[in-house]
C-alpha cells in the first residue's frame, strides 16, 4: 500500500491509500462530527453528520466513506461544510426529543455535544415528533427508542463483532425502528458494549439508570477481576459509591470492549449485603467485634491449633482472582507459621504435572496476535463462557483463518468452527492423541520413543485436518481452555497439547481461571513452590487434599470453596468438620456463615489496590477507586497486621506497591520463567472425567451476587436459582422520603404568611 | 440459536411452495443466505391467506438459516408483506413527502370515510384493508395508491371512487 | 483668585453647615415613614430570592426531574441530589434533594437553570432554625413550602414571564 498526501484544513497529511478521510483526520487529532462511524465497525455512512467539503466535488461528501486521493483538499469548516452539517443536524433533531434533562445520556451525549457545536440554536420544526415504543431487551440494557437516531452502530456491533445478529432495523422511513425480534431479550454476553456505542440515550445501562450524571462522577482506572485477560476498565464513582464500569481502551488486550460481567459485576459490591465489621462466632451465634479482638482471636486460635494438632493441619485457600499482593502475603503468612498447605487452584483436579509445569501457565503469544492467526485449535475451551473477549478476538481471525475445536460437552461459538469435534470428557484424550498421531504421520523427524507411543493410534480425517492445518500455517496456535484444567487427566492433556504444539510448530497457550492465576503462581500461592517458582523443600497439600482429607483450620482468602472449587460437597463437609475457619470476605451473606468461626471484612472489587498478572504475563497494577464499606480494610493490610500479631518476620509493608516490588524483584531475578518441562509419560492414558461446568455467572463470588447478571439470559441457566430470590429481596429500591416536619416559616405567624405575601405583591 | 426444528416450515406450507423456495434459493451462492428471504416470504404469505404470522417468519428464518431479526427486517420493510390478517383487497396509500404535498391527506380521508375504516384496519366483511405506506417510487404521479398490486396515480376523490367501484365496493 | 475669595467667605459664614442643616430641617417637618415590621412590609419584587421551594404541576405531580443542573450550577455546592427511577412508573425522579441553607448564597442560579421551573426561590426571607440540622432542607420540606406558597410563586413567575 502506498501513501498519498492530502490536505485537511490547510494541514498537509500523509495517508495510506484506501483509508477514509475521517481516519486521517482522527489520527491528526482533527475533529469531524460523526454518529454512525466507529473505528471498530464497518462504514455505514447513514447519519451524514461527517459531511465535509472536498475540492472538485460539487456537494459535501461523507468523510467516513470517502477514500483519500492524492492531492485531495478537504475543508471541514468551509461554508459548504458548515451548511451541510447544520442541515444534517436539523434533520436528526426532527424526531429526536429535546428533553435532555430527563435523558440518562445527558451530559455525555454525542448528539447533545454535536448539536451544540454544529447545530442551529433554534428549532424550526413545529410539527409533532414521532414516538417509538420502548422495548424490553433484558435486565442489562434500558431502551428509550424515541431517542434513537438510527445510526445502526448497535446493529453492526451485533453482526460484525459479536457474530450474533440480535438487533435489527425494522420498518421503513418514518416507521423505521431499531429493535430485537419482537420483544426478545438480548442474549449476547458482551451486549453491554452497545451502551457505549449508542451515541444518544436510546440504549443506556439499566442498573445505573438515572443514578448519576457524567460530570459528577470521578473515574479510576481498574482491571477486571473476572477472566485471565486482565481487561482494562474504568470505574466511575460518585461520593464513594461505584456507579458504573466502562471499558478503558487497550488495543493489546480488550480493544474498546468489555464483557457484561466486567461491566455489571460491580453491583455485587454496591448492592448486596456487605460485611462491615469483624465477627466472631461464639456458641453458634455471630457477634460483632472490633478488629483487635478479631485478629487476636485468630492468632490465639491458630497458635493453639499449631500447638495441639501440628502446623500441618492448617491450610489456606485463595481465590484465583485475589491480587498478587494478597496471594503473596497469604502464602508468606502460612509459610511463616510453618505450613505449606496453600493453594489458589480451586478448580484443578489433576496436580500430577505441577513440578514440571512452567513458572505460570499462560499464553506464549500476545492476545492481539490471536486475530492474525490462520489456524487456531481450541482444546476444550468454551471461550464465550470463560473469556468472552477472547472469543471476539478469535472471531476476527475467522475472516481469513480457520478455527478448529476439540471439546467435551456442549460449546456454542459465535464464529465458524470446522472441524468442530464434540466428545464426552472421557474421549478428549483419545482425540488429542489422534491429532498427535496424525502429526507424527505427517512429520518425518520424530523421536522413536514418541512414535512408539502412538503407534497404535489411527487418526480420523478430522484429526488429520487439524494436524495439517496447524502444521502448514505459519500463523497457527492452540489454546487449552480453562475447563481443560478441570479435567481429571489435565496433566496428560497439557502434555498432549504441548506435544501438538512442538510437532506442528504452532504457538502454545493455556487459559486460566480467575483474573490472577499467573499471579498466584508467581506469588507462590502453591503448596510445592515458593514465590517466583523457587522449589520448596516441603510440599504441602493442594486444594484437593485440603478439602477432601480435611484440615483442622482453614484460612479462606475471599473464596467460598463450596461454590468456587471443584470439590463442592467435600468442601462443605471438611469446612463444617474443621475446628477453626477464618473467612476473609467482603460479603455478609453466604454459606460460610455456617462453617466459618471468624469473619474478617475485607475490601471488595474496586476498593483495593493491587496487581493482576494476565495470561500473557503482563503485570497490571491498579488503585482503589472507592473506600471500603464500614470497617472493612484491604486484605493486604489485614494480612500484614495478622503477620505482625503472629510475630512473623517481613510484614512491614506500608503500601501494596512495596509488596508488588518485593515480588517483582524475586520474579525478575528468575530465568527461563516460561519454560515448562513436561515429561513424556511411559504410556498413554485414557478416560477421565470433568465436573459439571459452571454457568457463566456462577464462576466467582462477584457475578453470583450481581442481581442484573443473574437475571440475564446467561444467568437463567444458573442452577442455583434460589440465589436470585435472595438477591431480589435484599436489593429493593429505596422509597422516596415521606414528608416530615415543616421548616419554621417566618418568625411571626407562619399561618398568615401566604396572605401577607399576597398583600405585599398587590401593593 | 433456536431450539425448534429448523425444517418445521415444511410442515407449515405445501410441498409445492417449499419447492418454489428451493428454486429461488438455488439461484444464489450457498453462502449467501439472505437473498431468498423476499421470495420465501412471498411464497409463505401466498399460502397463508395473504399474511405472515410471527411463527411463519421464525420458521422461514430457521429454514433459511438466517437470524430471526433478518427476516423480520425484510417483512417489515416491504409493504407487500402483511403482518396481520388483511382483507381480500389491500389498498396501500402513500403518505410520503411528494404524495403528502400533492394532497394524500385528502385521499386518505376520503378512503376512510368511504370504507368506514381507519388506516391499518379491515372492513367487517373482510373485503378491504387500508394501509399507509412509505414511498412506492411513483412520486411523478403523486398522490398515488396501490390496490391489489396495481398502481393508481394522480388521484382525486372521484378517481378513488371509481377504483373502489372497480374493486366491487358498495357503500 | 476669585475662587479662593469665595471659599474664604463660604467658610467664614458657615454656608456648608447651613446647607446641610436645611436638609435636616426639611425632613424634621415631613411625614414620617416607619414600617411596622412584621405587621407591615415593604413592597417586594417578584424576583425576590428568598427561601427555596420545590413546585408541583397542577395535577400534583412533582416538577423536578432530577436533571441535576441546579446541583451542577450551584456556586456554593449547597445542593445535593440523588436520583433514580421511581418505583411506580420508572420515571426519572430524585430520591434525595437537599439544600444546605448555611451554604446557600441565594444567587438564584438554581432557579435560572431549572428547565421545568421546579426549584424556585420564594419571597420568604424571615425564617429560623431551632435545632441543629434543620438548615438542611429536605425534599419533603421543600415540596411542602412549594405546596403552601404555590399561588404566590405562580403569580410571581407569571409577572416575570415576559422578561424570561
Amino acid at each position: 500500500m502506498g501513501t498519498v498526501t492530502i490536505e485537511i484544513d490547510g494541514v498537509s497529511l500523509e495517508a495510506e491509500t484506501g483509508s477514509m478521510i475521517i481516519e486521517i483526520a482522527d489520527d491528526a487529532g482533527m475533529h469531524i462530527p460523526r454518529f454512525c462511524y466507529h473505528k471498530k465497525l464497518s462504514v455505514a455512512a447513514n447519519c451524514r453528520m461527517c459531511l465535509v467539503d472536498v475540492s472538485n466535488s460539487p456537494k459535501a461528501v461523507p468523510a467516513c466513506a470517502t477514500p483519500v486521493a492524492d492531492g485531495m483538499k478537504v475543508l471541514t469548516n468551509s461554508t459548504k461544510a458548515r451548511i451541510a452539517q447544520k442541515s444534517v443536524m436539523e434533520f436528526l433533531l426532527i424526531n429526536h426529543p429535546l428533553d435532555c434533562p430527563i435523558c440518562d445520556q445527558g451530559g455525555e451525549c454525542e448528539l447533545q455535544d454535536v448539536a451544540l457545536g454544529f447545530g442551529n440554536d433554534v428549532s424550526r420544526f413545529t410539527e409533532g415528533k414521532r414516538v417509538v415504543q420502548d422495548k424490553n431487551i433484558g435486565p442489562l440494557i434500558e431502551t428509550d427508542m424515541t431517542r434513537c437516531i438510527h445510526c445502526t452502530r448497535c446493529v453492526r456491533f451485533g453482526t460484525e463483532v459479536v457474530g450474533m445478529r440480535e438487533m435489527g432495523a425494522t420498518g421503513r422511513g418514518e416507521h423505521m425502528e431499531i429493535g430485537t425480534y419482537i420483544e426478545k431479550s438480548i442474549e449476547s454476553e458482551v451486549s453491554g458494549n452497545i451502551i457505549d456505542l449508542c451515541p444518544v440515550g436510546a440504549l443506556t445501562a439499566k442498573p445505573s439508570r438515572y443514578k448519576a450524571r457524567a460530570w459528577e462522577m470521578q473515574s479510576t482506572a481498574g482491571v477486571s477481576p473476572h477472566d485471565c485477560l486482565g481487561t482494562n476498565i474504568e470505574i466511575h464513582h460518585r461520593r464513594g459509591e461505584v456507579i458504573r464500569v466502562v471499558p478503558r481502551e487497550n488495543e493489546k488486550i480488550n480493544e474498546v470492549w468489555i464483557s457484561d460481567r466486567d461491566r455489571f459485576s460491580y453491583q455485587s459490591v454496591t448492592d448486596s449485603e456487605r460485611l462491615t465489621q469483624p465477627k466472631i462466632k461464639k456458641d453458634g451465634q455471630w457477634q460483632t467485634c472490633d478488629w483487635e479482638t478479631a485478629l487476636t482471636h485468630v492468632c490465639d486460635q491458630l497458635n493453639n491449633i499449631k500447638q495441639s494438632e501440628g502446623v500441618e493441619n492448617i491450610g489456606a485457600l485463595i481465590s484465583p482472582s485475589a491480587t498478587l499482593e494478597e496471594m503473596y502475603l497469604t502464602q508468606k503468612l502460612m509459610r511463616g507459621l510453618g505450613s505449606h498447605n496453600i493453594d489458589h487452584r480451586l478448580r484443578q483436579v489433576d496436580f500430577s504435572s505441577q513440578f514440571e509445569a512452567p513458572m505460570f501457565p499462560g499464553m506464549e503469544f500476545d492476545i492481539d496476535a490471536l486475530e492474525d492467526m490462520d489456524a487456531t485449535l481450541l482444546i476444550d475451551a468454551d471461550l464465550r463462557r470463560e473469556q468472552p473477549l477472547l472469543a471476539l478476538r478469535l472471531r476476527k481471525s475467522t475472516r481469513h483463518g480457520r478455527v478448529m475445536s476439540v471439546h467435551s460437552g456442549e460449546v456454542e461459538n459465535n464464529f465458524k468452527v470446522s472441524p468442530n469435534v464434540s466428545v464426552p470428557a472421557s474421549d478428549l484424550l483419545a482425540q488429542l492423541q489422534g491429532i498427535v498421531a496424525a502429526l507424527i504421520e505427517q512429520h518425518k523427524e520424530v523421536s522413536a520413543e514418541l512414535t512408539e507411543l502412538f503407534v497404535d493410534i489411527k487418526p480420523t480425517p478430522d484429526q488429520q485436518t487439524i494436524a495439517s492445518e496447524l502444521r502448514i500455517n505459519d500463523n497457527a496456535c492452540l489454546l487449552v481452555g480453562q475447563s481443560a484444567l478441570e479435567h481429571s487427566k489435565s496433566s496428560h492433556i497439557r502434555w498432549l497439547a504441548k506435544t501438538i504444539s512442538d510437532l506442528s510448530g504452532c504457538a502454545f497457550g493455556e487459559l486460566t481461571a480467575g483474573a490472577n492465576t499467573a499471579g498466584g503462581y508467581i506469588a507462590g500461592a502453591l503448596p510445592h513452590r515458593l514465590s517466583a517458582a523457587e522449589e520448596s523443600n516441603i510440599c504441602g497439600w493442594n486444594t484437593q487434599q485440603m478439602l477432601q482429607k480435611g484440615l483442622s483450620a482453614y484460612l479462606l482468602m475471599n473464596t467460598e470453596p463450596e461454590l468456587d472449587s471443584s470439590y463442592r460437597d467435600a468442601a462443605r463437609v471438611s469446612l463444617l468438620k474443621s475446628k477453626f475457619v477464618v473467612m476473609m470476605t467482603p460479603f455478609a451473606k453466604g454459606e460460610f456463615l455456617d462453617y466459618a468461626d471468624v469473619l474478617l471484612p475485607i475490601a471488595g472489587f474496586t476498593e483495593t489496590s493491587g496487581t493482576f498478572i494476565n495470561v500473557c504475563g503482563e503485570w497490571q497494577s491498579f488503585t482503589a477507586a472507592v473506600k471500603a464499606k464500614g470497617e472493612a480494610r484491604p486484605a493486604w493490610k489485614v494480612l500484614r497486621v495478622l503477620g505482625n500479631l503472629l510475630e512473623l518476620d517481613g510484614f512491614d509493608y506500608v503500601s501494596s506497591q512495596e509488596i508488588n516490588a518485593a515480588v517483582k524483584e524475586r520474579f525478575e531475578s528468575t530465568t527461563d520463567a516460561r519454560v515448562g518441562h513436561f515429561q513424556r509419560p511411559d504410556s498413554l492414558e485414557s478416560g477421565g472425567e470433568k465436573p459439571r461446568p459452571l454457568s457463566m455467572y456462577d464462576m466467582d463470588s462477584l457475578t453470583r451476587r450481581s442481581l442484573c447478571l443473574q437475571m440475564s439470559v446467561q444467568g437463567q441457566d444458573n442452577w442455583r436459582r434460589d440465589q436470585i430470590e435472595h438477591l431480589v429481596a435484599s436489593q429493593s429500591l429505596p422509597e422516596t422520603e415521606s414528608p416530615d416536619s415543616l421548616i419554621n416559616l417566618s418568625a411571626s405567624s407562619a399561618e398568615s404568611e401566604t396572605a401577607s405575601l399576597q398583600e405585599s405583591s398587590d401593593a | 440459536m433456536s431450539s425448534e426444528d429448523p425444517k418445521r416450515l415444511t410442515t407449515m406450507i405445501s410441498a409445492k411452495a417449499i419447492e418454489e423456495i428451493e428454486h429461488w434459493r438455488s439461484k444464489y451462492p450457498a453462502d449467501r443466505k439472505r437473498p431468498p428471504i423476499i421470495a420465501a416470504l412471498k411464497v409463505v404469505q401466498a399460502e397463508n391467506e395473504n399474511w405472515l404470522s410471527e411463527e411463519h417468519m421464525k420458521a422461514v428464518a430457521d429454514y433459511l438459516d438466517v437470524p430471526h431479526i433478518a427476516v423480520f427486517e425484510v417483512a417489515t420493510f416491504y409493504t407487500m408483506f402483511h403482518l396481520k390478517p388483511v382483507g381480500k383487497n389491500v389498498i396501500s396509500v402513500c403518505t410520503n413527502l411528494s404524495c403528502m404535498m400533492c394532497g394524500s391527506d385528502k385521499i386518505v380521508e376520503h378512503l376512510q370515510s368511504r370504507l368506514g375504516i381507519k388506516l391499518g384496519e379491515t372492513t367487517s366483511d373482510g373485503q378491504f384493508s387500508l394501509k399507509e405506506v412509505e414511498c412506492m417510487a411513483a412520486c411523478g404521479g403523486a398522490p398515488m395508491l396501490e390496490a391489489s398490486e396495481i398502481y393508481h396515480e394522480n388521484l382525486t376523490p372521484e378517481k378513488v371512487d371509481s377504483i373502489l367501484n372497480d374493486l366491487g365496493w358498495e357503500a | 483668585m476669585l475662587l479662593k475669595l469665595k471659599q474664604f467667605f463660604d467658610t467664614f459664614f458657615l454656608v456648608e453647615l447651613l446647607k446641610g442643616l436645611s436638609v435636616t430641617g426639611r425632613h424634621l417637618w415631613k411625614q414620617k415613614i416607619t414600617v411596622l415590621y412584621p405587621e407591615e412590609k415593604t413592597p417586594m419584587s417578584p424576583r425576590f430570592r428568598g427561601l427555596h421551594a420545590l413546585r408541583r404541576y397542577p395535577n400534583g405531580e412533582e416538577r423536578c426531574i432530577a436533571c441535576k443542573l441546579c446541583e451542577a450550577v450551584c456556586p456554593a455546592l449547597a445542593i445535593t441530589i440523588d436520583a433514580g427511577p421511581r418505583q411506580s412508573d420508572g420515571t426519572r425522579r430524585t430520591t434525595k434533594y437537599e439544600i444546605d441553607l448555611f451554604k446557600c448564597i441565594y444567587c438564584g442560579f438554581c432557579e435560572e437553570s431549572c428547565p421545568v421551573d421546579s426549584i424556585v426561590e420564594t419571597r420568604v426571607f424571615d425564617y429560623h432554625f431551632e435545632k441543629r440540622g434543620e438548615h438542611i432542607m429536605t425534599k419533603a420540606k421543600l415540596l411542602a413550602i412549594g405546596d403552601k406558597l404555590e399561588p404566590q410563586i405562580a403569580a410571581d413567575r407569571a409577572a416575570d414571564a415576559k422578561y424570561r
